[in-house]
């Protein structure tokens, strides 16, 4: 897929990615347009290679062909810390805070860079208003206010879970990706997370893997099928859902159990 | 919840009191105990417990704070220690009017330069990585100090005078007591600086990429810098104990750089305990007194040193300070009482059979280093043959008592610690 | 050149007996991730008991049950040290292994005082085996070379071609699946923290006579090893014989050559100074390659870390 002229450049923009490890392909060619705003799921059976892909766009290593761009600038060679700081955020499929931090704690560390703190040791970080602020509004909006001086490892999981989304925002990157974010709840927490999830990525990009297909055709705009790492099939829910080669491959036998 | 609720017409104290009361307590207690202690000789051991707690906390910026395990920090207070000499020297030499009050900065520039240095290629990776570049750079610095005679004055070290620097107020630090009250003055600058150096930004990250490096990237932050940073000041704190060293001992030799001082800082802090800010302070106390009292009470002190050491880091890897602050909850929950009682049925039989082990331990010593027909021994205030079977049998008795009372009296110590540390039935639902 | 000769024979020595240490560390550390910084003193161990017993039963019977007990030894401190430690983390175990390391050589002194055991080579080794170029090389420098290539070659034999040695090889990658498999995973870590430390225990009971029984002997070694194993590439055994014989030829012939930095200097282009006493640079043109002989594994170690983490053979990053 070419990049549309358009007067708007794509979010993310992946051309032709391929990321092998030893003789092992994983990624064998994929081509993605995702454009700003946009609201997009990723799914596929396990071993896809979801993961990896993901990991491909953070820089979490270096895929062995192909281009990805965010905002029209190329990510090759790029450490995460600096994929980061152009604007882009991810979650992880294993909860990755900090458990020793207090859970105000954690979310003022994602504040940080972005309110400009960069390494500094002049600043008392309790005595800056604006972190705390910052900080007390993230927990306001993940629902964590209450829990804020306990240590984070100490919460539920789906507080953790909750937590680990407040984190990916806070720094304000306006494009988000979210590594199953719903993965190992129950049905009312998983609504729960779907609620937040909306509530936080107003206006902004979002791109996530996920496999609980009511929360995808719930979320996305738009979805991609990853297949053995091709992408088989692109386009809104109803669309995907219909298209036969989608179906067969993935969603046909779960679509029966759904319903 | 969060509106605003109270628009604050008076600007917030720059420092609550209660954050300032510990601060205030301990430095009140450092100018009152030279008047309590007035030998010199306790002077020389409250220097030297000064001089072990800055380089201590430094040493604890990198370990407890930023994750990074060094087995040649004694460099970055050596190298310090030995350009203050050369400073004093050149004080001397060429009649600078250099105040004396002000030559640990050039020791900890003097740190901070050789940890730039070293950091820069050092702290790319954390873990064990660091831990054997740190052990080879200190290695190899401390070799070439035998080597590089001009700065490291060879076998003799390099010695100077604290007297000739400028005066202040009449004071030429001739005697003890006026270096320990420079001492006690860089202490708590040092300790003050540092404490607030972990409430900083840069020390926040540092703990957040010591828990979880990966995340913190993904938070902007390039785990490798905020290493090198800590890196950097703690090497700068750890000069400036270099420092106070030069200025307390007025001699550097090679054994300020070498494994053994870096591993006994390593000692000290985790005794004391990483994980809080004042544990190598507790770590620095403890060690200098078992280093100088207990040396002077038995000879194998230093086996009692490591079988603490490998207990605490088998049993108590928090450290003493971890111990004390285990009592916080049961304190806060108002249940700290239901301790007590299990406490004396473990703790005092536990005693005895340390006082047994100890015992016997001294004997076993005695018995087979002891020179030929010296056959009497003193401990614990009682003067006895080590020769003699009896001694040896009261002491294993009460080893192997103790260690079964206390034995017994475990799992009740257990309940009553799970008991303690379980909060009252809670005022509403839980979150 | 046969002076050569002589140098490349006593480098051997010192480098078989370095491998034989990092032998055994590099695969505790290929196992189980952590660096065992008390193995050089399994290696002073090893020289203790063996001094003990060949007070008795002599220095065959030492060389036999020693390094058995020190591997018995090392495998309960695997098995009621490590093992508890292992869930606080890499850097915990590291600084267990370091106490460790400060109470064994606190233990040895209790236990045998603080000066030099009077542990002397056999009788029937103590000739000299050859003459070259006048200089004599001792029967036992002889029985010190075959004995670690034969450990060595028996090492590659049981993890190469025995039903065990597959195991261990398979533990030491991907240990659940073995465990998964069937296999006793920590009696595996078990075994080879025993084996590990039993080398080392080999290492010291036929280098005490040479090097001299002492309670620092593990310290001056200690450093050494770790050298080693950081520049042949944590994990590697090839890694760490080629480390071991570099570095036991680079010091060995450091020592017997003087080559003399002021040679260097003035060969370049750079003028001796007149002055050498207040010469701020009197040192660098002072040295010679005895005097840093020493030194050199910790240059080459730093300069591998910086130009290549991994070590020259090495697979894995630390």
């Amino acid at each position: 897929m070419t990049a549309t002229p358009s007067n708007t450049t794509p979010a993310l923009q992946i051309d032709g990615l391929k990321k092998s490890f030893g003789k092992a392909e994983i990624i064998r060619g994929v081509d993605l347009s995702i454009g700003t705003g946009e609201r997009h799921a990723i799914i596929g059976p396990n071993g896809a290679g979801k993961s990896t892909l993901f990991n491909l766009i953070t820089g979490r290593f270096p895929p062995t062909s192909g281009k990805v761009r965010l905002h029209g600038s190329d990510l090759a060679g790029l450490a995460p810390f600096q994929i980061n700081r152009m604007g882009l955020s991810r979650s992880f499929q294993i909860t990755n805070i900090f458990p020793a931090m207090t859970v105000f704690e954690n979310v003022r560390c994602s504040l940080l860079w972005s309110h400009g703190y960069r390494y500094s040791f002049w600043n008392m970080v309790n005595r800056s208003r604006d972190l705390t602020e910052g900080a007390e509004e993230i927990l306001e909006q993940i629902n964590l206010t209450a829990r804020r001086d306990l240590p984070a490892g100490v919460l539920s999981y789906a507080e953790q879970r909750a937590l680990e989304i407040g984190i990916t925002i806070a720094g304000g990157a306006n494009v988000i990706m979210l590594d199953e974010p719903t993965a190992g709840m129950s049905h009312s927490e998983t609504d729960y997370i779907v609620d937040l999830i909306r509530k936080v990525t107003e206006n902004k990009t979002l791109i996530m893997v996920e496999h609980d297909m009511g929360v995808v055709f719930g979320l996305a705009d738009q979805i991609s099928v990853l297949v053995y790492g091709e992408i088989i099939a692109t386009g809104r829910p109803e669309e995907v859902r219909a298209n036969p080669k989608v179906q067969e491959a993935y969603l046909g036998a779960v679509l029966e159990a759904e319903h | 919840m969060t509106t605003q609720t109270v628009s604050r017409k008076t600007r917030a104290p720059l420092v609550s009191l209660s954050a300032a009361l510990p601060w205030l307590i301990a430095t009140l207690f450092l100018l009152v105990m030279p008047l309590v202690f007035t030998s010199n000789s306790a002077l020389t051991i409250m220097n030297q417990m000064a001089i072990t707690i800055v380089f201590a906390l430094a040493y604890n910026m990198l370990l407890g704070q930023g994750g990074m395990l060094s087995f040649g920090h004694a460099v970055y207070m050596g190298m310090g220690g030995f350009m203050c000499v050369h400073v004093m020297n050149y004080v001397e030499d060429f009649s600078l009017p250099l105040p004396l009050p002000l030559l640990p900065v050039f020791g900890g520039l003097f740190g901070m330069g050789m940890a730039l240095i070293v950091g820069s290629f050092s702290t790319r990776k954390a873990g064990t990585v660091f831990a054997m570049i740190s052990l080879g750079v200190g290695e190899l610095i401390a070799a070439c100090s035998v080597i590089i005679v001009a700065f490291f004055g060879g076998e003799e070290g390099v010695s100077g005078d604290r007297t000739y620097g400028l005066p202040v107020f009449g004071v030429e630090f001739l005697h003890q007591i006026e270096v320990y009250y420079l001492t006690a003055f860089w202490l708590v600058l040092s300790a003050l600086l540092m404490y607030l150096f972990s409430r900083t930004p840069i020390g926040r990250m540092a703990n957040a990429v010591r828990d979880n490096p990966e995340r913190a990237e993904f938070l902007g932050y390039s785990a490798r810098w905020v290493r090198f940073y800590s890196f950097v000041a703690s090497g700068f704190f750890a000069g400036i104990a270099g420092g106070l060293f030069a200025i307390n001992y007025e001699i550097l030799t090679e054994e300020n750089l070498n494994l053994a001082t870096s591993g006994s800082i390593l000692l000290v802090t985790f005794l004391g305990g990483v994980g809080f800010f004042f544990g190598p302070i507790i770590g620095a106390i403890v060690f200098t007194l078992l280093q100088t009292v207990l040396s002077l009470q038995t000879e194998i002190w230093q086996l009692y040193l490591g079988l603490l050491f490998v207990a605490t880091v088998m049993y108590f890897p928090g450290g003493l300070a971890g111990v004390l602050m285990m009592h916080t909850l049961p304190i806060r929950f108002g249940k700290a009482g239901l301790l007590v009682g299990p406490y004396f049925k473990t703790l005092l039989p536990a005693l005895a059979c340390i006082f047994g082990a100890v015992s016997l331990l001294e004997i076993l010593f005695h018995f087979r280093h002891a020179a030929l027909g010296d056959e009497e021994m003193t401990l614990f205030w009682v003067t006895f043959n080590s020769h003699s079977p009896l001694p040896m049998l009261i002491a294993a008795i009460a080893t192997v008592a103790g260690f079964w009372l206390a034995r017994r009296g475990a799992p009740e110590l257990a309940e009553a610690w799970h008991e303690a540390n379980t909060p009252n039935a809670p005022q509403g639902g839980a979150a | 050149m046969d002076l050569i000769l002589v140098n490349l024979i006593d480098g051997l020595v010192t480098g078989l007996l370095l491998f034989m240490l990092s032998a055994g560390l590099t695969l505790i550390f290929s196992m189980m991730g952590v660096l065992n910084f008390a193995h050089a003193s399994f290696y002073m161990l090893g020289a203790y008991f063996a001094y003990q017993i060949s007070m008795v039963l002599g220095f065959w019977m030492g060389l036999l049950i020693a390094p058995v007990i020190v591997g018995v030894l090392g495998a309960l401190v695997e098995r009621y040290g490590l093992r508890r430690v292992h869930q606080y983390g890499h850097v915990p175990e590291l600084i267990f292994t370091f106490g460790l390391a400060l109470l064994i050589e606190e233990v040895v002194q209790f236990i045998w005082g603080k000066d030099q055991m009077p542990y002397s080579i056999p009788e029937v080794l103590n000739f000299t085996a050859l003459s070259i170029a006048g200089n004599a090389i001792p029967a036992y420098k002889v029985f010190m070379i075959f004995t670690s290539v034969a450990i060595f070659i028996a090492l590659l034999y049981v993890l190469t071609r025995t039903r065990v040695g597959m195991i261990i090889q398979a533990a030491l990658s991907y240990p659940r699946t073995v465990e998964a498999l069937g296999h006793n995973v920590p009696l595996v870590f078990m075994g080879v923290f025993g084996v590990g430390t039993a080398l080392a225990g080999v290492a010291g009971v036929i280098a005490g006579p040479v090097l001299s029984t002492f309670p620092g002997m593990a310290v001056v070694l200690g450093s050494i090893v770790f050298v080693t194993i950081v520049i042949g590439g944590l994990g590697s055994l090839w890694g760490a014989l080629v480390a071991s014989l570099l570095i036991g030829w680079i010091t060995t012939f450091a020592k017997a050559y003087n080559i003399r930095m002021e040679d260097i200097l003035t060969g370049i282009g750079f003028e001796k100074p007149l002055e050498m006493s207040e010469n701020v640079f009197r040192d660098l043109w002072t040295i010679t390659s005895p005097q840093i002989a020493d030194i050199l594994p910790y240059l080459l170690m730093v300069l591998i870390l910086v130009v290549r983490p991994y070590g020259l053979f090495g697979k894995r990053d630390a």
